[in-house]
């Protein structure tokens, strides 16, 4: 069939150059029909449109006759001439590594201890580890909306509407009613224009990233982000430049010099945005959004911000920073957030303008080759905002845990978040810091807590494969779920076994 | 043209182009040269995608209706459904269902365990339920075990970086998915990609790459990961895997195969392409797949040794960061796994032997074990019947689909025992017009048409995919109104008017046509 197609080219090719002579041998051919009236339709008695299309045409032919396997790299003086038995021998001497090694004894030892839940997870989970339940101060269920049971009831109507499975991508039939609903409501919560979702919260940015940051364009971001956002820069292959965590004054210099140089050296306008996060993963801080905001206008420069950890967990009915801070959302260009953590559901998705998100839904890669996220979690994470938005009491109860947790934890070690926040990481007050030797001595502590009745967990890294190493810590995540007592005893037990761990 | 266009309307209809030109000294948000395409092609056929659906994705599905006053800028939807025959989801054992013994396990999973299980498998967001469905699925494919992921793309994307990084070597076939590309691009590792489907062009830079080690440094290779698909979607080509393995014995290079298209439909047990060619699955490093497709449910798997399979659960970004796969998701992918399989209390070593089951490497129904407690399975699916149906169904169907169209006289790309089966139709706007026309019949149909970026642009395509929930009267009733619309459109380029058989031989004679041993294609 190939070669059908590509005789169909060539055939096209000389059409355009020696119309009358290849005339008769072109009826003959299969699909000389459609060209033919392709042909016609296209003149519309205008033979300076023919003449357009001819050159497009050529163009077109062109670009497809290039082939996308030819060997480009190793081509030119750097090629070496072999003969066959040469080949062959260095073929047999090839001994290729082992496609993976083995993990290590400590890495499989942690994997083992990862917690497991046996039955539904929540508040008070039985953990297949220990066979006992534990208090949960590690699972994402801030405002406790995983034991819903009106969501439950609502996503079991959904499946039996739609099933389970959405058995396409959104671009082939598999946008329901209710994505499209989901989308709505989000835009709605948020007070943007649209949104557009992700089947994969993860995934989410690392996807909106490429969508509009091409080669050449200018990306200034935040040197903890966490590695999500990483991935989606670095395979943007835009210009990466990098400002001190959370410090908005290193944003502000790094903004100017990036104008001073693209003054000197007389660069052309190309896109520039700034990438961080509303909440960071990494340690919990927060971003003074007020303050970057401002700089965002003054220094024209689009905003793309990631509000996993934010969306759904701080603010009156947590809409994230823009409710807190009392900012309008149409300020950040691309407000990225995620309907797994904050909603208790599954995927993510990316808020903003008709344009940002129309664009998304031709050039966003994860949105574009992947089925849409089931139609039931869709439908869940849709009831989850209206739960919100009706119990504004589960976001000041979470605010109360959080806050006695604070109070509990200050004075005993070095906790970097601010109360308001849901993430609490605790990394060690020290200096400087051992990679493996914080990771080894937390995991005991998490191992430790574990057989008392309290799951937490370390804030797991994938070591080696992030852009920068984040500092071991520990994780715990707050629920509006735990009582305060229940909240407080458990970091109590926390608490005991840091003093005497890390003494 | 179109540059002149935009050239012109960016200087007449400034509202129009705002988000393409410099504003304000905010360059324009996407370039006017990326988004070529898609602003001038796409638009103007912007009712072939997109299309918003409701109900089941099963034998019908019900679009919801739609028009629009401008061109295609807007699309407004009526609040009236239309119930069309489905040929387009990827829904091919058919279990895409809200009612039958799966809907009724995820009901009850949903009770039981909630729609999450809150976080990442890593950090407390792993379930007893994770490790049943992994148990399994490594039980289906025949290998040491296996993980699950949230989502099928970032199954290839976020979990190849583990696998391969700066210093080895990808060969990538020219046609793999996205995912793939994505997942490679972010390991750092070198790409090379062959001609699709084609042994003899990956030998040829077998050779060259393994003599010619890494680019300037002439160093040899660490390792040589080949990452092919089993069925590739848009062709429905599908990989000459015993040709590929004898290369691997020579070459040392790993094999990972992504069978998001061809698990559970492809096979005599629905076990892909390992099971198609009779090839031993743990001799294959990476065997990856979706279970948006056969399974009816979402999220992915890689399958292997216990060592790699351990080492990509600690070291992908998924373990750590990404949402785990949720309990109703799990929960269907056991009950429709399990319904493949077979389940029974106790198996006698005599029925095992003497069952339908013979290929050694995926024996018989899986003993009570494999499955939760509460699931309830009902007999005519813990048994297998219903399983093994479905099988047979999906393969009848995609014969007579695939040999149906060839006898009528249309071009069609792919094994014919694919579940995809991709028509040609050459032009963008004749691929609009069957769209429209499929849709708009007394039984409509509704298709998926592909052009350019998804395919070249000379080769605009229709991709059928079939399921074993259709029925031969629904083949027939596809077959018919390709008939008659390829009159209409001519696009019956693939046999002489005198070797095409009439619509009603074809219907006559489907068995025959099914029966027919698959002969070599291109
Ligand atoms: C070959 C291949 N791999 C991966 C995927 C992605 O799977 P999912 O849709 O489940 O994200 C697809 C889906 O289109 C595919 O065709």
């Amino acid at each position: 069939m190939a070669s059908a197609s590509s005789t169909l080219d060539s055939v096209v090719l000389t059409f355009a150059q020696t119309l009358s002579s290849i005339e008769r041998g072109f009826y003959r051919l299969p699909g000389s029909g459609i060209i033919e009236r392709y042909i016609r339709s296209s003149h519309q008695n205008d033979p300076g449109r023919t003449f357009l299309e001819i050159i497009i045409l050529f163009l077109v032919v062109g670009t497809l006759l290039q082939s996308r396997t030819r060997a480009d790299r190793n081509n030119g003086k750097n090629f070496i001439e072999f003969t066959d038995k040469e080949i062959d021998e260095l073929v047999d001497d090839w001994v290729p590594e082992p496609l993976s090694k083995p993990l290590s004894e400590i890495e499989a030892a942690e994997l083992a201890a990862v917690p497991v839940v046996a039955g539904p997870n929540g508040p008070h989970p039985i953990l297949v580890n220990t066979g006992k339940p534990a208090v949960n101060l590690a699972s994402f269920n801030f405002t406790g909306l995983a034991s819903n049971e009106h969501i439950k009831q609502r996503a079991i109507e959904s499946m039996r509407n739609h099933g389970v499975g959405s058995c396409g991508p959104t671009g082939f039939y598999g946008t329901f009613d209710v994505h499209v609903k989901l989308e709505r409501d989000i835009a709605e919560f948020l007070g943007t224009e649209g949104s557009i979702l992700c089947s994969q919260g993860f995934s989410t940015i690392s996807s909106v990233i490429p969508a509009f940051c091409k080669r050449g364009d200018i990306i200034v971001a935040d040197r903890g982000v966490t590695l999500s956002i990483q991935k989606g820069m670095e395979i943007s292959r835009s210009t990466i430049r990098w400002y001190d965590h959370n410090d908005l004054k290193s944003l502000e210099e790094v903004l100017q010099s990036v104008e001073k140089e693209r003054r000197k050296r007389r660069l052309p306008l190309t896109r520039r945005f700034i990438i961080t996060e509303g909440i960071f993963e990494r340690d919990g801080t927060m971003t003074d959004l007020p303050k970057l905001i401002e700089l965002k206008y003054k220094y024209k420069y689009r905003l793309i911000l990631d509000e996993s950890f934010s969306f759904g967990t701080v603010g009156r009915t947590g809409r994230g920073l823009t409710e807190l801070y009392n900012v309008h959302a149409t300020k950040i260009d691309m407000l990225v957030g995620s309907c797994s953590i904050g909603l208790s559901a599954a995927g993510g998705f990316c808020a903003g303008t008709h344009t940002v998100v129309e664009h998304q839904r031709i050039n966003g890669p994860a949105y574009v080759f992947s089925a849409s996220m089931p139609p039931l979690l869709a439908v869940s994470a849709s009831e989850a905002i209206n739960v919100l938005l009706d119990n504004p009491s589960l976001l000041s109860k979470l605010q109360e845990n959080i806050r006695a947790a604070h109070s509990l934890l200050h004075p005993s070690s070095a906790v970097v978040s601010k109360p308001s926040n849901p993430a609490s990481p605790l990394p060690r007050d020290a200096p400087v810091f051992d990679i493996a030797k914080e990771e080894r001595l937390l995991q005991e502590v998490v191992e430790e807590a574990m057989t008392q009745g309290v799951m937490i967990t370390k804030a797991k890294r994938v070591r080696g494969l992030e852009l920068t190493e984040a500092r071991p810590s520990l994780r715990l995540a707050m629920s509006s779920a735990l009582s305060k007592a229940d909240t407080e005893k458990a970091i109590n037990v926390l608490i005991k076994i840091l003093k005497r761990k890390l003494k | 043209m179109c540059r002149v266009r935009d050239f012109l309307g960016k200087r007449f209809h400034p509202n129009a182009y705002k988000h393409l030109m410099p504003s304000d000294g905010y360059a324009p948000l996407n370039s006017d040269f990326d988004s070529f395409f898609t602003r001038r092609l796409k638009r103007r056929m912007e009712e072939c995608f997109a299309q918003p659906v409701t109900g089941v994705a099963g034998r019908t599905i019900l679009i919801l209706d739609r028009y629009t006053p401008d061109y295609n800028q807007t699309q407004i939807t009526l609040g009236t459904l239309t119930r069309a025959l489905n040929v387009s989801s990827y829904n091919y054992l058919g279990f895409a269902q809200a009612r039958g013994g799966c809907a009724d396990a995820v009901e009850e999973g949903i009770k039981l365990y909630g729609v999450t299980t809150c976080g990442s498998r890593l950090e407390g967001g792993s379930s007893d339920l994770h490790t049943v469905t992994e148990n399994l699925v490594a039980k289906f494919l025949g290998t040491e075990d296996s993980l699950v992921s949230s989502m099928g793309f970032a199954t290839n994307s976020t979990f190849i970086p583990a696998l391969v990084s700066k210093g080895c070597l990808v060969i990538s076939d020219e046609l793999n998915h996205a995912s793939i590309r994505f997942g490679v691009r972010q390991s750092g590792a070198s790409v090379r990609m062959f001609r699709h489907n084609n042994v003899k062009s990956l030998e040829t830079l077998l050779r060259e790459v393994i003599s010619q080690g890494q680019p300037k440094t002439h160093r040899p290779w660490k390792k040589i990961l080949l990452i092919v698909e089993g069925l590739f979607s848009m062709e429905g080509t599908m990989i000459d895997l015993p040709a590929i393995m004898v290369l691997k014995e020579k070459y040392k290079f790993y094999l990972f195969i992504d069978e998001a298209h061809s698990i559970g439909g492809i096979g005599q047990h629905g076990r892909g392409v390992a099971d198609y060619y009779g090839v031993d699955p743990q001799k294959i490093d990476v065997l990856m797949g979706t279970f948006t497709k056969s399974f009816g449910a979402a999220g992915g798997y890689l399958a292997g040794k216990k060592s790699i399979i351990d080492r990509l659960r600690v070291y992908s970004y998924s373990g750590p960061y990404a949402e785990a796969m949720p309990p109703p998701v799990l929960t269907q992918i056991i009950a429709s796994m399990a319904s493949i399989m077979g389940v029974t209390e106790s198996i006698p070593f005599s029925h095992l032997t003497a069952s339908s089951f013979s290929g050694d490497h995926h024996p018989g129904p899986i003993s009570q074990r494999y499955i939760p407690a509460w699931l309830p399975l009902p007999p005519e699916l813990s048994s297998g019947v219903e399983g093994r149906e479905r099988l047979r169904r999906l393969s009848f169907n995609s014969y007579y689909l695939h040999r149906g169209l060839d006898k009528l006289g249309f071009i069609t790309y792919g094994h014919p025992s694919s579940p995809i089966v991709p028509m040609l139709i050459f032009s963008p706007g004749k691929m609009m017009m069957f769209h429209r026309m499929m849709k708009d019949r007394e039984t409509p149909i509704v298709t998926v048409v592909v052009d350019y970026p998804a395919t070249p642009l000379q080769t605009s395509r229709v991709r059928f995919c079939v399921s074993a929930s259709h029925t031969k009267e629904d083949i027939d009733t596809i077959l018919r109104a390709c008939d008659e619309l390829g009159d209409i459109l001519d696009l019956k380029h693939g046999l002489k008017k005198r070797e095409r058989w009439t619509m009603d031989e074809v219907s006559r004679r489907a068995v025959e046509l099914v029966n027919m041993p698959d002969e070599e294609r291109q």
